[in-house]
């Protein structure tokens, strides 16, 4: 894990200070809210329905037990014991106050982390594949990848006040897991004749004008990655739209340039900016790459035992993935419990967690971009106790990728743009299909719901999406069907009129009826099934009154 | 909901509250007679009419760095608040927590 050094430490360490002076001058009335309001976003700062919001950064999604702990620590002082894991690998505080934030994120550069760039038109957290470095079939890690773009996008002087916001997601494989086609720039490391570089797309993104990334490199030495990513965002930065703020992201740039000029764009800036300033040089990645070794792993079981507990083995078979090493495992741990909204956690759940961590996984958990938790490295042979743990503190539910497992965004419980409530809708989901049995029998399927266009959660890419809309002060809910944010992403068609909030799950219940019905074999997944039959079976079913 | 910047030319209603958020807290607060309390019961009712002289006092309120986010609430005819966000953002979350 990469640890921090003096340059870091001094970074994070004075916009402390600076923060808690501006807070001073807000608090004493030198500073207006207009004066102060960019401010407390490039602190992740925000005021939503009922109180103030601080987004705190998760790197990649990379946490340390000590951090879990200290975030444990901040949610009992300053907040109301709980703390929500975001869609972009973040945590989210509901309710801070605005005296203690400068407090609160003192104590959060005591464990190497902060609030910097998780808010405003700068680059925001990098993402990355929570099962980074984990699995066979990986190219390279793109952890190491993730922290040399973190550093360089960190207060960069010209990104700092771009048109937009501006996300980057990078992969080491194959399977996306960590959508990178709905990102601004999209990386994914690959391997061609030998030699190892990035694919690069751009301009995907979800919001009122969703879009799947294009690609416009086939491949990109490594040493030129921070030459290129400066040559797309100068680009960006020059021709970006700042008149309009729904047409300022980079995709609809690229949208109305068209591919071609816009890779012509880039290319141009590439060749200026190619000096050997950001030319990354192989000691510099090689010492990046230090801080992202595998712990030393033991021999062991090469097979988690079966025990023959039906509990133990539901979880076992949904919830635990194959290491890289043979004697290990990766224990995906559900935050989509029937007792809590999606992606929270409670303090008392982190701090035991981040035991959990220490005694099993040294030390390391990983946040997934679907509000889950990852504990990376369990020995097989302790699968079966370590499910004992998670039980006890309920983070044994076992549903990861079944339709329970929804991805959720605060909606209008907490949100001030949002137009309908989005976590009731989850948590009705949640009761609705609690039978695990159906659950399985569904399998695979990704429900994502969103309570505005502004698809916080995700809704375009989900398998059955859901938007929640305002219709005469009442609440509707459209369904959009076939999106996936996978490396076969695409964005969901959107079925017909919306639905009432009493009459949504009945119409959930009819898209999987239809796609139960229309399955060819009994494995075939809800999106294998819409790509093969189209939207129309589902629409009849779906506005057919008799 | 009405953003100060926007306000009374904006209204469509004929009563309101007059709703902010506590600087310090962000804690959600109405305009009653004895200043400014979370208390939704205690909020003065205000006719459209008289919406300039509260506009004044919400600048001021803001100014002396007591409330940020001010707005005004619309109440239908049976005087309750009218849209649903009002109401969430009134009354707290929807489900526990």
């Amino acid at each position: 894990m990469y640890k921090y050094s003096e340059i870091d430490k001094k970074i994070v360490a004075n916009r402390v200070k600076q923060f808690k002076n501006q807070v001073d001058r807000r608090l004493s009335g030198k500073l207006t809210e207009d004066e102060f309001k960019p401010l407390r976003l490039m602190n992740g700062l925000y005021l939503q329905l009922h109180a103030y919001m601080l987004r705190v950064a998760i790197p990649y999604g990379e946490l340390s037990s000590k951090q879990l702990r200290q975030l444990a620590f901040i949610a009992d002082k300053y907040d109301r014991g709980y703390g929500h894991f975001t869609t972009r690998q973040n945590i989210q505080f509901n309710w801070p106050k605005l005296p203690d934030v400068p407090e609160i994120l003192e104590e959060l550069s005591k464990v190497e982390m902060h609030a910097i760039q998780t808010s405003g038109n700068c680059i925001r957290n990098i993402s990355a594949d929570h099962l980074a470095g984990l699995t066979i079939e990986e190219i390279e890690d793109p952890r190491p990848w993730c922290e040399i773009i973190r550093k360089w996008s960190t207060f960069h002087p010209e990104f700092s006040f771009l048109p937009r916001k501006f996300k980057i997601a990078v992969t080491g494989c194959s399977e996306d897991r960590a959508a990178i086609l709905v990102h601004d720039i999209g990386l994914r490391l690959i391997k061609d004749k030998g030699d190892i570089g990035f694919e690069v797309f751009v301009g995907g993104g979800q919001g009122r004008s969703p879009y799947i990334a294009k690609k416009i490199k086939n491949f990109l030495p490594k040493k030129d990655l921070l030459n290129y990513l400066e040559a797309i965002l100068t680009t960006y930065n020059q021709l970006g739209r700042r008149d309009n703020i729904y047409k300022a992201r980079i995709k609809i740039l690229l949208n109305e340039l068209g591919i071609e000029k816009f890779k012509e764009f880039v290319e141009e800036n590439f060749k200026r900016f190619s000096n050997k300033k950001l030319i990354l040089d192989k000691s510099t990645i090689k010492n990046i790459f230090k801080f992202f070794k595998l712990p030393s792993l033991k021999p062991g079981l090469e097979k988690v035992p079966e025990i023959k507990n039906s509990l133990f083995l539901e979880w076992k078979n949904q919830n635990v993935l194959p290491h890289k090493h043979p004697n290990y495992s990766i224990i995906l741990v559900s935050l989509k419990s029937n007792e809590k909204p999606p992606g929270d956690a409670s303090s008392i759940q982190m701090r035991k967690l981040a035991d959990i961590a220490d005694k099993y996984s040294f030390g390391e958990i990983r946040v997934t971009h679907e509000q889950n938790l990852v504990l990376p490295h369990v020995e097989n042979s302790r699968v079966y106790e370590i499910w004992n743990e998670l039980l006890n503190i309920n983070l044994a539910t076992p549903n990861i990728g079944l339709i329970t497992d929804t991805i959720c965004c605060p909606g209008m419980d907490y949100c001030a743009l949002a137009t309908a409530r989005s976590i009731p809708i989850s948590q009705k989901i949640t009761d609705h299909f609690k039978n695990y049995s159906h659950q399985k029998e569904i399998g695979d399927l990704k429900i994502k719901i969103s309570g505005c266009i502004n698809a916080c959660g995700h809704h375009h890419v989900g398998n059955i999406g859901i938007l929640g809309l305002d219709r005469k002060g009442k609440e509707f809910y459209q369904i959009t069907l076939g999106g996936s944010a996978k490396e076969n992403a695409s964005i969901g068609q959107i079925v017909g009129p919306s639905f009432s909030e009493k009459d949504l799950m009945g119409a959930i219940e009819k898209i999987i009826k239809v796609y139960k019905k229309n399955k060819i074999y009994e494995k075939e997944d809800f999106l294998s099934v819409f790509k093969r039959i189209g939207i129309k079976k589902f629409k009849e079913k779906l506005y057919d009154n008799n | 909901m009405i953003n100060i910047a926007n306000m009374a030319k904006k209204l469509e209603g004929h009563t309101f509250l007059l709703s902010a958020n506590d600087l310090k807290t962000g804690k959600v607060l109405f305009y009653t007679s004895n200043g400014w309390l979370p208390e939704l019961n205690k909020a003065i009712k205000i006719e459209k009419k008289s919406i300039e002289k509260y506009e004044k006092l919400l600048k001021i309120d803001e100014e002396n760095c007591l409330i940020v986010s001010g707005r005004f609430v619309e109440l239908n005819d049976s005087g309750s608040i009218k849209n649903l966000r009002d109401k969430i953002r009134s009354s707290g979350l929807t489900f526990k927590i």
